[in-house]
C-alpha cells in the first residue's frame, strides 16, 4: 500500500517533468532555416512572417552601417549557396565582438512585412572562433 | 624536447595496451605479478604523458610554429603565462591534458591503494587503462594529435583568441577537467565491483572521496566558466544555455543525484542498481562533455572546427561502453538486490529519492533541450531549436522543487517520519519563508517566481540553521564547552554531515543570487563627454554616471595589443562619489575584431556593470580627434550577482570540511568494518522488489 503510493509520486514527478519539457518544446522551439527556405515558407503561407524563425547568413560585405545615437544596426545577408537571395536586418543591441562583415551570423526574429529581418538575437558563427584553421597560416 | 614528447606519446600507447590486458587477465587469474605490472603500467603511462606534456609546452615556449597546434594557439609576442597555458588552449593539447590529468588521478589511486583493497585493484587497473587508451588512439589517429607538424614553417603563428586570454579561462578547462577525471576512478571502482562480484557498498565507501572531489571540481569549474563569461563575454549575462555549458552541467546534475543516493545504499543498503547506473551514466556524460566541447557537433559560443571523425569515434566508444556495462549490470542482477524497502512515503528515503528523480529528470530535459536541434533534424529533415526559454521553463520549476528538498531532506526521519517530527523540524522554518516573502512582498518585490525562490530559501536556511544552533547548545550543554569550541567539535566530530550542510546552505545563497537577475536593470544612452545619466537600481540606490571622455593608448603590438580606447565614467552612488570606471574597446594584432572589456563595480548587494558598446567614431578618436568622442553606453545593474560567488565559496568551504581526512583514521577504519557488518535496520537480502 505504502509502496504503490510511493510509486504514484515517482510517476507523478516523471509526469510533471514529462510535461514540463513537452510544453517547453512546443511553446519556444523556432525553426532554423536558410534565408532561401524561409522565403519559400512564405511564398507557400504569407502567415509564416508571424513566426519567430531561426535564420543563419552571411553578411553581405560593405552593407553594415550603424545609425548613429539609436543603438540601430543595419546589414543585408545573404544565403549561403545561393547569393541572390538576401534581405536586411535591423539588430537593436550592442554587437557581439566576433560581428565583422566577414562572417556568418544565425539570427532569431521575424521578417516583417517590409521584408526586414527584425533580429532579437545575434551569434556570430565561424570555425575559427576559437581555432585558427590552418590554411590561413601559408604566408 | 618536443621529439622526444611526441616520442612518448606513441610510447604510451603499447604501454596502456599492456597495462589494460594484465588487469583483465589479472583479475581473471588472481596473478599478483599481472596485477602489479597492470598498476605499474599506470605510472608509466603517466610519466610517459608527462613528457609528450612537457614537450608541447616546450613547443609553445620556444615559438616552434611548424607544429600546426603552436601555430594556432600562439604567437612570438604571447605572454609567457599564456604560452605555458597553451596545453589546453585548444583541443589537441586539451585531449593530451586530458588524459594527463587521468593519468595523474589514476595513479594516485593505484598508488593509495597500493596495500588494501587488493581484490579491487586488477580490474581497475584494466578499466582506468582502457579509457587511457582510447584517448590515446583519439590523440594519435583521428587528426587531432598535437605534435602534427605542418609542411612549412610560418613566421609567426596565430596567437591565441584575445577571449580566451583571461584569468579565469586559463584555469576555467583545469578545473573543469579535474572534475571530469577524477569521476573516471568511481567509475572504475563501479566496474570493478560487477566484475569480480564484491557488490556490497564497499566500491562506495572506497571511492567516496573521489566522487566528492569530482564534484568539487566540476562545480568550482562550471563557476569559473560563468565567471569568465561575466566578465570577459560583455553582455553582463553568466549563463547562456549554451550547448557546451549544458554539456558540463549535465554530469554535474548526475554526480549530484548520485551523491545523494548513495547515502541510502550506505544507510539501508537500497538503490544498488540504480547507483550502479547512475555512476555509469555521469561517467558517460563526462566524456560526452569533453566530446562536445571539442568536436563541435552543435553550434555554441565555444564550438572549435567541425571535425566529424571525432565525433563517430567518440560516439561509438561511449555507445560501446555502455552496452558493455549495461550487460554487466543485468547480468549482477541478482546480487544488486535491495536489502530493505521503502517504508514511508515521508521519509528521508522518499526524499533522497525524489531528489534524485528530480535531478536525473532536470539532466534528462538539458539533454533533451541541447540534443534536440539533432533529433529534429534526424526525425523531420528540419532543423527545430530551443533556446534559453525552453531551460527556464523547465528547469525553474525542478529547481524550485529541489530547493525545497534541501530544506526537507536533511531534517526528516530515516524511514518513517511522524506528525510530531514534521511539526518540531519545519514548523518555524515555514513560517519564516512565509514572513520573509511577504515582507520582500510588503518592500515592493513583485517578481513572483523571485519571491518563491526567496521564500522558500529563507525556509530552508532556517532548517539548517536551527540544525546547527540544537547541535551546538546540546554539545555546550552535555560537555559544557563555550559555543564556539562547541560548535568546532560538533562540525569535526562530523564533517561529512555538517560539511553537507554548508555545502546546502552555499547552494542557497547562489540560487538567492540566481533570482535577483528577475530585477535586472538595463539601459542604454548614446552620451558625450560631460554628458550624464542616472540610473536607479531596484535597490532603491541612485547612480549618476558622468562621461569624461575618451583615451586612446597604443600597444604597437606589444603584448598582441594594437590599441586601446578607454571610456571614462565616474560614479556616483547615492550622493557620494565612489571614483572612477573605466570600459574599453582593445584591438588585438591577432584578430580583426574589437574586444569589449567592461567595467564593473561589484558591491554585496548588486553590480554596476558598463559596457562601451560602440564608439561614434573609432578611426577619429584613434587619431585623437577630440570631436569624435560620443559613445554608446550600456548601463546595467545585476542585483545579488556577488551571491553566486559568495555562495560557491560557501560551497567549497563545506565539501573540503566534508573532506578532510579524520584525525583518527583507525578509529574510522574500524568504523567502516562495523558498518558493514548487517545493522540491525536491514531486512534480510532479497526482500524487496
Amino acid at each position: 500500500m505504502k509502496h504503490g503510493r510511493f510509486m504514484v509520486g515517482l510517476v507523478g514527478v516523471a509526469a510533471v517533468i514529462t510535461y514540463l519539457v513537452w510544453t517547453g518544446v512546443s511553446s519556444t522551439m523556432v525553426y532554423y532555416l536558410t534565408p532561401v527556405e524561409l522565403m519559400e515558407r512564405i511564398e507557400e503561407d504569407p502567415s509564416f512572417r508571424d513566426l519567430g524563425v531561426k535564420v543563419s547568413g552571411q553578411v553581405v560585405k560593405g552593407t553594415y552601417h550603424r545609425v548613429e545615437g539609436q543603438l540601430l544596426h543595419r546589414f543585408d545577408i545573404h544565403d549561403l549557396e545561393d547569393e541572390s537571395v538576401t534581405f536586411t536586418v535591423e539588430w537593436r543591441d550592442a554587437l557581439p565582438d566576433t560581428f565583422t562583415e566577414d562572417v556568418e551570423v544565425v539570427l532569431e526574429g521575424r521578417l516583417n512585412e517590409a521584408g526586414t529581418f527584425e533580429a532579437t538575437t545575434l551569434l556570430t558563427k565561424c570555425g575559427s572562433r576559437f581555432e585558427a584553421a590552418p590554411e590561413d597560416l601559408a604566408r | 624536447m618536443t621529439v622526444l614528447g611526441e616520442f612518448a606519446l606513441w610510447i604510451s600507447l603499447p604501454v596502456a595496451l599492456w597495462g589494460m590486458f594484465l588487469g583483465f587477465a589479472g583479475g581473471r587469474t588472481q596473478r599478483g605479478d599481472l596485477v602489479l605490472s597492470a598498476e605499474r603500467s599506470i605510472y608509466a603511462v603517466f610519466l610517459l604523458h608527462l613528457v609528450a606534456s612537457i614537450g608541447v609546452m616546450a613547443a609553445f615556449l620556444g615559438d616552434k610554429f611548424e607544429y600546426w597546434y603552436v601555430a594556432s594557439y600562439s604567437n612570438r609576442e604571447m605572454e609567457l603565462f599564456y604560452k605555458i597555458t597553451g596545453l589546453w588552449a585548444g583541443q589537441r593539447g586539451s585531449l593530451l591534458f586530458w588524459v594527463l590529468l587521468l593519468g595523474f588521478l589514476s595513479s594516485v589511486a593505484v598508488f593509495t591503494n597500493r596495500n588494501k583493497n587488493r581484490e579491487f585493484m586488477p580490474y581497475v587497473a584494466g578499466v582506468l587503462q582502457t579509457i587511457i587508451t582510447f584517448f590515446i588512439v583519439v590523440l594519435l589517429f583521428a587528426q587531432v594529435n598535437p605534435f602534427e607538424r605542418l609542411d612549412f614553417i610560418p613566421a609567426n603563428g596565430q596567437g591565441l583568441n584575445p577571449q580566451l586570454q583571461n584569468y579565469w579561462m586559463t584555469i576555467h578547462p583545469p578545473t573543469l577537467y579535474l572534475g571530469f577525471t577524477a569521476f573516471t576512478i568511481p567509475f572504475a571502482f563501479a566496474i570493478s565491483a560487477l566484475l569480480s562480484g564484491r557488490l556490497d557498498s564497499r566500491w562506495i565507501q572506497l571511492t567516496r572521496r573521489w566522487i566528492l572531489t569530482s564534484w568539487l571540481f566540476l562545480s568550482i569549474g562550471i563557476v569559473f566558466g560563468m565567471r569568465w563569461a561575466y566578465e570577459e563575454l560583455g553582455w553582463g549575462g553568466y549563463w547562456f544555455w549554451d550547448p557546451v555549458e549544458n554539456a558540463s552541467l549535465l554530469p554535474w546534475l548526475t554526480a549530484t543525484a548520485f551523491l545523494h543516493s548513495i547515502q541510502i545504499q550506505e544507510k539501508r543498503g537500497m538503490l544498488k542498481v540504480w547507483n550502479m547506473s547512475l555512476v555509469l551514466v555521469t561517467f558517460l556524460l563526462t566524456i560526452f562533455a569533453t566530446f562536445l566541447t571539442r568536436a563541435g557537433l552543435i553550434e555554441s559560443v565555444h564550438s572549435f572546427a567541425q571535425n566529424l571523425q571525432i565525433a563517430y569515434i567518440f560516439l561509438g566508444f561511449m555507445g560501446v561502453l555502455l552496452a558493455l556495462c549495461t550487460v554487466l549490470i543485468i547480468y549482477r542482477l541478482p546480487q544488486l538486490q535491495s536489502e530493505n524497502q521503502i517504508e514511508s512515503f515521508v521519509s528521508r528515503e522518499s526524499a533522497f529519492l525524489f531528489n534524485n528523480l528530480l535531478l536525473v529528470g532536470a539532466a534528462f530535459a538539458v539533454m533533451w533541450g541541447t540534443m534536440f536541434p539533432l533529433i529534429s533534424e534526424g526525425v523531420t529533415g528540419q532543423q527545430i531549436s530551443v533556446g534559453p526559454p525552453f531551460f527556464e521553463r523547465v528547469n525553474f520549476p525542478i529547481g524550485l522543487a529541489l530547493l525545497t528538498l534541501v530544506g526537507i531532506g536533511p531534517v526528516i526521519a530515516w524511514r518513517r517520519a511522524t506528525k510530531k517530527n514534521l511539526q518540531r523540524n519545519f514548523a518555524t522554518p515555514v513560517v519564516v519563508g512565509l514572513v520573509v516573502a511577504a515582507a520582500l512582498w510588503i518592500m515592493g518585490a513583485r517578481h513572483g517566481l523571485a519571491l518563491v525562490t526567496w521564500g522558500i530559501s529563507a525556509f530552508v536556511l532556517t532548517v539548517i540553521a536551527t540544525e546547527f544552533w540544537k547541535g551546538t547548545k546540546a554539545r555546550a550543554r552535555i560537555e559544557g564547552e563555550g559555543f564556539a569550541l562547541a560548535f568546532f567539535h560538533l562540525v569535526s566530530r562530523n564533517r561529512r554531515r555538517w560539511g553537507g550542510y554548508t555545502v546546502h546552505v552555499g547552494f542557497v545563497i547562489m540560487v538567492m543570487g540566481f533570482a535577483g537577475a528577475a530585477y535586472n536593470v538595463d539601459t542604454r544612452h548614446h552620451v558625450f563627454p560631460g554628458d550624464m545619466v542616472e540610473v536607479q537600481s531596484p535597490l532603491g540606490h541612485t547612480y549618476q554616471l558622468t562621461y569624461e571622455g575618451l583615451s586612446v593608448s597604443l600597444g604597437q603590438g606589444q603584448r598582441n595589443l594594437l590599441w586601446q580606447i578607454i571610456a571614462t565614467v565616474s560614479v556616483n552612488y547615492d550622493g557620494r562619489d565612489v571614483g572612477i570606471l573605466n570600459t574599453e574597446k582593445r584591438r588585438y594584432v591577432t584578430s580583426d575584431q574589437d574586444m569589449t572589456e567592461v567595467g564593473i563595480r561589484s558591491t554585496p548587494m548588486e553590480d554596476l556593470y558598463l559596457i562601451l558598446s560602440a564608439v561614434d567614431d573609432t578611426r577619429g578618436a584613434l587619431g585623437a580627434d577630440s570631436g569624435a568622442q560620443g559613445i554608446d553606453l550600456q548601463v546595467l545593474i545585476k542585483p545579488l550577482v556577488g551571491w553566486i560567488w559568495f555562495g560557491t565559496f560557501m560551497l567549497v568551504i563545506g565539501t573540503v570540511v566534508a573532506l578532510w581526512p579524520s584525525a583518527d583514521r583507525r578509529r574510522s577504519a574500524a568504523q567502516t568494518e562495523a558498518d558493514e557488518a548487517p545493522s540491525p535496520l536491514s531486512a534480510p537480502a532479497g526482500s524487496a522488489g
